[in-house]
């Protein structure tokens, strides 16, 4: 493999001719003999961006939520100090604030799971398998529609006298109106997708013959159901929780369009950034420690894996 | 599985109601756009496409529009080479810190863009500033490429995984050089890949709004800051509404490409 041979191709023989043509496979010679140059080559432009840019930006706001900010000219004070990781587990408006929003991460998974579910097993297994193509462009194509395109139908549909009060009014009740409830079911119906997609893949790749064997052994539908495919797709449904959970950690965009007065841990971040820096910065480390958290309980399913 | 008849239609019945709470909302907006009442009241009085006539002709949509566009462009085309460059390196080699690479790549989309979004603008601030370089369309492509990074690597690496060694080491046995067997080889290969990617890597772009809050100065507004910003504003509303129904209609294309992608390779693109 190392031996080339220049004249073998013959196109290769003419287009070798000048003096341009032979510096680049002078190089492309010198790359091929150097297997750590190549890859040098390949990964300084990356970790450069990534590494420089990206990593030590990170770094440099978690060190900045150890610093503290002059209460009068705003200006960032670099002085050691725990104080604002202090008043983040002592006050307990912080304290509501990060268990609100964990709870509705929490409740967006649990729904969006409880929705996914039939919808993934009626295209994976139940409809006509002709079908089932057009079922997974169907549930991808909300994906590209736009975040902000979907939370503003959301906030016409929920608005007073819209759409959802309209419909619900024959029956003697209104909407939601812009709250808490708003906020969770907003961001389900976000989420939804990277969900039912896992939960599709993994029950689509269930074997008929698992199934069968169950069924052969006496196990009727629901038993076979609890015993077979439920273990066999967990991972999945842990995955797509994933995603599920921690863009919904993070939000505060949804919940500034249809929250009302509701504030998750995202716009207590988003409303210290000018102000407080140091403070946004160590409040932003909440839902990445609670991130990291979920991660390391889901690995321990084997979800990652399928990710 | 034999599923009994009622567990078949109740099945059914609960796909169907999911598929319709997934598609109310966008034929809503849809609706909405036509709408002939100025503050969008429910039920609407009558039909016009008059608004659409007048998104058209409104400048700050068509600005941020372009906005836009360029910015996903030229973020696409930086994650494009530098998601393919690690890609290589890391299916190709094996070396000190792989995993890290690997995992560092994925972390600007793992981690909450509110978090990305202020390490980036206190980093632009303290580092660009003092160089004269302000917050803009530069941070802003700087800011979506990092994000973008990952799903251009992850379908390169993909493919990779699957392309069998033999063409290459055929082309060099054949006396190709190294940069020869990329552009006559492994490029080719890599074609649908690197579409899937750059399709994805740009759709993400074109939808972000929290890194790209703290990334754009005030002069640089993206659709998705427009939209926001406008939102809340009563005579903006018609414009609005038109701008969010176009995006649904268009948000078709994509999924077609991507199908015609997955349909032209086995195994297709992950997008």
């Amino acid at each position: 493999m190392t031996a080339l041979s220049p004249g073998l191709s013959p196109e290769s023989a003419t287009r070798a001719a000048g003096p341009g043509r032979s510096a680049v496979r002078r190089l492309a010679g010198s790359l091929h003999r150097r297997p750590r140059l190549r890859l040098a080559a390949l990964l300084t432009a990356p970790l450069l961006w990534l590494v420089l840019a990206y990593l030590g930006s990170l770094a440099a706001l978690f060190l900045s939520a150890f610093w503290s900010t002059d209460t009068f000219t705003s200006e960032v004070v670099r002085i050691w100090t725990s104080q604002n990781f202090e008043e983040l587990v002592g006050s307990p408006v912080y304290r509501t604030v990060a268990l609100r929003t964990i709870g509705v991460a929490l409740a967006v998974t649990a729904l969006c799971a409880v929705i996914a579910f039939p919808l993934a097993f009626y295209t994976a297994r139940v409809a006509h398998p002709q079908r089932r193509p057009l079922f997974v462009v169907a549930m991808l194509m909300p994906l590209w529609a736009g975040y902000l395109v979907k939370v503003y139908a959301w906030r016409l549909i929920l608005s007073e006298g819209g759409p959802l009060d309209w419909a619900l009014r024959p029956l003697g009740l209104s909407g939601p109106g812009y709250g808490l409830t708003a906020t969770v079911l907003v961001l389900t119906y976000l989420w939804l997708p990277y969900m039912v997609l896992p939960i599709h893949t993994a029950l689509a790749q269930l074997p008929d013959s698992l199934l069968h064997a169950s069924a052969d052994l006496g196990a009727r539908t629901w038993r076979t159901f609890v015993s077979v495919v439920l273990p066999l797709v967990w991972p999945a449904v842990a995955a797509g929780s994933v995603f599920t959970f921690s863009l919904s950690l993070g939000d505060y965009i949804t919940v500034q369009i249809v929250g009302g007065k509701t504030q998750l841990i995202g716009n207590l971040v988003y409303s210290n950034v000018t102000l407080n820096l140091p403070l946004a910065a160590a409040l932003g480390t909440v839902p990445v420690a609670v991130i990291v958290v979920y991660l390391l309980a889901v690995r321990r399913s084997g979800a990652l894996r399928s990710l | 599985m034999n599923l009994s008849r009622p567990a078949r239609i109740a099945l059914r019945t609960a796909a169907g109601l999911g598929f319709a709470a997934i598609y109310l909302p966008l034929l809503l907006v849809l609706l909405g756009s036509l709408n002939q009442d100025r503050s969008a009241s429910w039920p609407p009085p009558g039909l016009t496409l008059d608004w659409w006539a007048a998104a058209w002709d409104n400048e700050g949509a068509r600005a941020a529009l372009w906005t836009s566009v360029r910015a996903g462009l030229a973020a696409t085309a930086v994650a494009l080479v530098l998601g393919t460059l690690i890609a290589f390196a890391v299916q190709r080699y094996s070396f000190f810190g792989r995993e890290a690479v690997s995992f560092a790549v994925v972390l600007p989309i793992a981690l909450p863009g509110i978090v990305t979004g202020i390490a980036l603008n206190s980093a632009f601030g303290t580092v660009l500033e003092p160089l004269g370089v302000g917050l803009g369309m530069f941070t802003v492509v700087v800011g979506h490429a990092t994000f973008c990074i990952v799903v251009v690597f992850n379908n390169v690496v993909a493919r990779l995984r699957r392309l069998p060694g033999s063409y290459e080491e055929a082309a060099m046995d054949l006396g190709a050089h190294t940069f020869r067997v990329f552009w006559d080889i492994t490029l080719p290969l890599l074609r649908s890949a690197l579409l899937a990617g750059g399709l994805l890597a740009f759709a993400l772009s074109f939808d972000e709004i929290v890194v790209t809050t703290f990334t754009a100065g005030p002069g640089v507004q993206t659709l998705p800051v427009w939209i926001f910003n406008n939102m809340t504003r009563p005579q903006q509303a018609p414009v609005v509404n038109v701008v969010a129904a176009a995006l649904v209609l268009l948000s078709v294309l994509p999924i077609y490409a991507a199908q015609r992608l997955s349909s032209d390779t086995p195994g297709g693109g992950r997008v």
